[in-house]
């Protein structure tokens, strides 16, 4: 890679400040781009529970939001059908319209009615669980879980027992 | 990339961009060989171009602790394959010191992996009193969250 000048006139070097120029402006680049911008979905799963804790005593929540999918990859609400995989627009409306309900008759999250030091809408009870059989492909439940979030449901929970 | 001798008169006054090209090339090779190296686990199909995952920087951290699912019956703990017994007992060793807030396993999963798998998975770090996880996915790139804001 040498540059053999012609003669002895001019001492013949590289002009190395447009290339300094440019890589730092290729270093900046990467540095910019490279860190990826990693992102997840934080679900909730249930902590291990005693085998032989009284179960009855537990008093089921009214507010309850469960997101079932069947096999066949259609949605239901509670008990409401809602749409399929492919299309959870149905889904997210119906739990935009839920939380905003929610948020005029003040349905807080148990233990959040007098917590007037958080703000409003995180004292919203707005808990949703999905329940998804094993068969169903994992790209699938993730896609659930994005249109549940997208309604602004927080936080998410994994229903990890009992499944079909 | 022509270089024009300059030959004729005295001076040559023009730029010699070929050994400038060469660096450039070359630290774009160096960087393209080394970027798939800064992501902690292994390569996973994961869910792409999803609207509302939410960005964590602590997913490529060293200590955060990962598994990665790339296919049905196989298991990654960071880099290293395990089996199911395995990764209890490492995931409890993982998560020792830290503090209870922090106590969050990811998930890196294909998205053809059956979701029983991933619920193998959940069951086994739940008995070592993990009550989060990250599920991790690719956000779509450019203007998110198209549908829904969260109120």
């Amino acid at each position: 890679m040498g540059m053999s000048g012609g003669g002895n006139r001019a001492v013949p070097y590289i002009n190395v400040t447009p290339l300094i120029d440019v890589l730092l402006v290729l270093l900046i680049i990467f540095m910019v781009v490279t860190p990826l911008k990693p992102s997840r979905f934080k679900a909730d799963i249930p902590t291990q529970r005693d085998p032989n804790e009284d179960l009855s005593k537990l008093k089921p929540n009214p507010l309850t939001l469960v997101v079932s999918i069947s096999t066949d990859l259609q949605l239901k609400l509670n008990q409401d059908p809602m749409g399929s995989v492919n299309d959870p627009s149905a889904l997210a409306a119906k739990l935009q319209q839920t939380f905003q309900q929610r948020k005029e008759q003040h349905a807080y999250k148990v233990g959040m009615e007098t917590a007037t030091n958080i703000p409003e809408d995180q004292r919203i009870e707005k808990t949703v669980f999905v329940k998804a059989p094993r068969a169903l492909k994992y790209g699938d439940v993730v896609k659930v879980i994005d249109a549940i979030k997208g309604a602004g449901a927080n936080p998410v929970g994994l229903q990890v027992d009992d499944l079909p | 990339m022509g270089m024009q001798a300059g030959g004729g008169g005295g001076l040559q006054s023009e730029i010699n961009v070929t050994p400038m090209v060469d660096i450039m090339l070359v630290l774009l090779i160096i960087f393209m060989v080394v970027t798939p190296f800064l992501q902690q686990g292994i390569t996973v199909a994961i869910p792409r171009d999803l609207r509302n995952p939410d960005e964590d920087q602590a997913i490529n951290k060293e200590s955060s602790v990962i598994i990665s699912v790339p296919k049905d019956t196989e298991y990654y703990l960071g880099k290293k394959k395990v089996n199911l017994e395995d990764l209890k007992a490492a995931v409890e060793k993982a998560l020792a010191n830290k503090k209870e807030e922090d106590k969050i396993v990811y998930i890196k999963s294909g998205v053809d992996v059956s979701y029983g798998e991933v619920v193998k998975v959940i069951n086994a770090v739940r008995e070592k009193g993990v009550d989060k996880i990250g599920l991790v996915a690719d956000k779509k790139k450019g203007k998110a969250a198209a549908a829904a804001p969260a109120t």
